[in-house]
């Protein structure tokens, strides 16, 4: 029942999509503003189309309706609910739906709020955002069917992966990363739009800001999230692995990033036209890339992939967006012209230019790593492994010159610059050099400390232009220094935002260089009611317990932080009988639809970083092994990340001056 | 009581059988635990996704590691017992692709991108700069 009426969802989403590309496109065509009209209505029926399937599955999921494939598949009934829910993106055939759904969602909000205006580009651009959901919609027609049927329905489905069940994160990261990925779709759509009908000004970057700004933020968060899962869940007490799921999400956000730079460079010097427009054609076509890398299986093996018709339907998408940009580019290359010019040298758009091109090597590094084991399987039959020594090598000199000259950005103004602006370097120099003499006394060495150095120079230089600012208006309007860095921000709140964003920048930097660098990782067989040291931490180990859960087996490990001289004072006291400061519980989950269980690892942050426990094995005797890691400034990566994407929300928050 | 002691005793048996990796002993060398994490930090873990073998705990990662220590043990170079797995395993094993050959395609292209751009830029720069202008453009306070 519920398969046919999602079925009949999609599919009248499919037709809602046909109609409204056609009345949009003629409408255009023979000025019918009753046509195009139409095509706004039709975008709306999209929309409540593919909710209403989004619906359907949702009740399967929750109801367990095992008739239904992808439900069986991916759930049973001992998931709780929350996974029941997000087992909408559990899967394959869920996460298209999905896209499908944020990509109506986001079509709908155009059709309405531009409803009437821009008559020139958004009939234009709505007819872009239909084709692309068609595609999706096409998908779910045919190989990626969320709602194909079991007879008989089993008893009992088989079960969400357990990583994916083993944390509320997951219910939060793949819908701000989906948001993001997908919300590019739209500054793309008008981009095209522009190109097509020949409004070639600057007049769709503009339109286009928000929804560019909003994209890139949601995407932030959503890597950021990933990050964060990753650390909480799989154990190894890492967050970045550069595996390919991870490359594939953070490629889109570098390229908009340096699209979000470039485009003040155009707004400022009507400079860099043609640029902007390949760029943002980039970040969508990349989007697209990444949801074919982890949603085709090509990643399991090449071979993997053409089992299914999912990864060559891809691929021709993939080849037909890139066709039809590039065309659409190319025709109209010589129409879209440079007017402005740069007034000096050594500026702020210069120093944008060179962040354009320090970005994009960053990423095409990426593209290139991630790629070559794919082409190097399907072209030379080699198979090769391209691991986190090679990304590593060659992204953080790339990071630390991105952060040289973002800080140096910063203290130049637009246009040639002044005498004396020199003089803005030597605050933020003397600040971070005293800082980095406290770091080289406290122990800090060699690459790290160079790296620390231009991180903290790269945030200082960011306090300074806060500082210098709220000094300036103080002094002018005879305002207190705290109220005057108010006034200042809401005053100018884009460019303090992308401020604030760099500050964010530079803690989730620091935070990745101290926790590559000053990680400690040891395991420790222990008895219980056993102490033992790791560097910083006092620890006990008080026993463990085993748990039933509806959906699992929990055994879990009781380990206490003691305070970290509780045996020093009184070397006869028995370790059981120190008060613990804390108590964490690292654990192994036995999940029925695996095998193996799963370490489940327990996780203490304060602002200086990390003690994170993972229980390896358990003995008949009551003796656990435990992996301790303590990883210095762990959360400043959270904190930063987070940050970074509040201040791209905050910049386009509507408000008097937007 | 007695129920759930079973119960521990049947999952830690699950258990051990799984992660089945070797009790470290309390005292060792250091240096040793150095040693193994670096070479297997090298490693791929055969049987995982995107993990290598220093971080995987996977069963079969675990027993690489304990072999990797066997052979440090035997007092065997860093670079034959990389060797060794590359013979096994061969060079899809290394994490780091090899500098050679088709690799060094890989190595190579960043470096190749960054010059090109560079360039690019440079050239955009000088063909673009008119020192003179100072349109309306250059104000230091502007706000989109």
């Amino acid at each position: 029942m519920i398969s046919i009426l999602g079925s009949t969802a999609i599919a009248a989403a499919a037709v809602s999509s046909l109609a409204g590309l056609i009345f949009l496109l003629r409408g255009r065509g023979r000025g019918d503003q009753r046509l195009i009209d139409r095509g706004h209505r039709a975008v709306i029926a999209l929309f409540v189309a593919v909710t209403a399937a989004v619906v359907a599955l949702e009740v399967a999921l929750i109801g367990v309706d095992f008739s239904v494939r992808y439900v069986a598949a991916n759930i049973n009934r001992a998931t709780p609910l929350l996974f029941r829910i997000i087992g909408l993106w559990g899967a394959l055939e869920g996460s298209i739906l999905l896209w499908a759904w944020v990509l109506a969602g986001y079509a709908a909000l155009v059709a309405v709020r531009y409803r009437g205006r821009h008559q020139e580009t958004v009939p234009l651009a709505l007819a872009v955002l239909l084709g692309i959901t068609s595609f999706f919609l096409l998908l779910m027609l045919g190989p990626a069917n969320p709602f194909g049927r079991l007879s008989p329905a089993p008893p009992d489905g088989r079960g969400l992966n357990p990583l994916l069940a083993n944390h509320p994160l997951m219910a939060v990261h793949p819908p701000f990363l989906y948001l993001g990925y997908v919300g590019f779709a739209v500054p793309y759509a008008f981009a095209v739009a522009a190109l097509l009908s020949r409004t070639l000004r600057d007049e769709w970057m503009t339109v286009t800001r928000r929804w560019t700004v909003a994209a890139w933020s949601f995407l932030g968060v959503g890597i950021i999230l990933g990050a964060w899962w990753s650390y909480e869940v799989l154990g190894w007490g890492g967050y970045w692995a550069w595996d390919p799921v991870e490359n594939a999400a953070f490629m889109p956000w570098l390229v908009a990033t340096a699209f979000l730079h470039s485009v003040m460079v155009q707004e400022r010097r009507q400079l860099l036209r043609l640029w902007n427009h390949a760029l943002i054609i980039v970040t969508f076509l990349l989007t697209i890339f990444g949801t074919f890398l982890t949603r085709s299986g090509i990643l399991g093996s090449v071979h993997d992939f053409t089992q299914s018709l999912i990864g060559p339907l891809f691929l021709i998408f993939i080849g037909a967006v890139l066709v039809f940009s590039v065309g659409v580019l190319l025709l109209r290359r010589d129409e879209v012209r440079d007017t402005g010019s740069l007034p000096a040298y050594v500026s702020r758009e210069s120093l944008f230019l060179l962040n354009n091109v320090v970005l994009l090597a960053i990423a095409a590094t990426i593209f290139v790593g991630t790629t070559f084991p794919l082409l190097a399987e399907a072209v030379a039959g080699v198979k090769l492994t391209v691991g986190p020594p090679f990304f590593n090598r060659l992204t953080v000199p790339l990071a630390m010159a991105l952060l040289v000259l973002m800080a140096t950005a910063t203290l130049l103004p637009w246009g040639p610059a002044p005498r004396g602006a020199l003089r803005r370097f030597v605050g933020p120099g003397l600040l971070s050099a005293a800082l980095v003499a406290v770091l080289s006394v406290a122990g800090v060495r060699g690459l790290t400390l160079g790296a620390l150095a231009v991180i903290i120079f790269a945030a200082a230089a960011q306090l300074a232009e806060f500082h210098r600012g709220a000094r300036a208006m103080g002094r002018a309007e005879g305002r207190p220094y705290p109220l005057a860095l108010v006034a200042l921000f809401s005053a100018n709140r884009r460019r303090y935002a992308g401020y604030l964003a760099h500050l964010g920048l530079a803690l989730v930097l620091a935070g990745v260089a101290a926790s590559s660098a000053y990680r400690t990782e040891s395991d420790h067989t222990v008895s219980r009611g056993e102490a033992f040291s790791v560097p910083g931490y006092l620890l006990r180990y008080d026993g463990a317990a085993l748990s039933r859960h509806p959906d699992k087996l929990v055994v879990a490990a009781a380990v206490s932080i003691l305070p970290p001289t509780a045996l020093e004072a009184v070397p006869s006291r028995p370790a059981a009988a120190v008060p613990a400061l804390a108590t964490l519980y690292p654990s192994e989950r036995l999940y029925p639809q695996q095998r193996t269980p799963i370490p489940t690892p327990a996780v203490r942050s304060t602002w200086r970083g990390d003690l994170y426990l993972v229980l390896l094995a358990v003995g008949p005797d009551g003796a656990v092994v435990l992996k301790v890691i303590t990883n210095p400034l762990v959360p400043w990566i959270w904190t930063g990340g987070l940050l970074m994407a509040l201040a791209g929300l905050i910049s386009i928050w509507p408000g008097r001056r937007g | 009581m007695a129920g759930t002691a079973r119960l521990a005793g049947l999952f830690a048996v699950i258990v051990l059988v799984a992660a089945a990796s070797p009790a470290p002993a309390l005292a060792r060398s250091s240096g040793l635990d150095e040693q193994v994490r670096a070479i297997a930090s090298r490693l791929r873990c055969p049987v995982c996704q995107n993990e290598s073998v220093a971080d995987s705990p996977s069963e079969l990662a675990a027993q690489m590691r304990a072999l990797i220590r066997t052979k440090l043990e035997e007092g065997e170079s860093t670079e034959t017992i990389v060797a060794y797995f590359i013979s096994r395993y061969g060079e899809w094993i290394l994490l780091d692709p090899p500098r050679q050959g088709l690799g060094w395609v890989l190595w190579s292209a960043p470096a190749v991108i960054l010059v090109v751009g560079l360039a690019a830029a440079v050239r955009f720069i000088r063909r673009r700069v008119r020192p003179a202008s100072t349109e309306a453009g250059a104000r230091e306070d502007w706000d989109g």
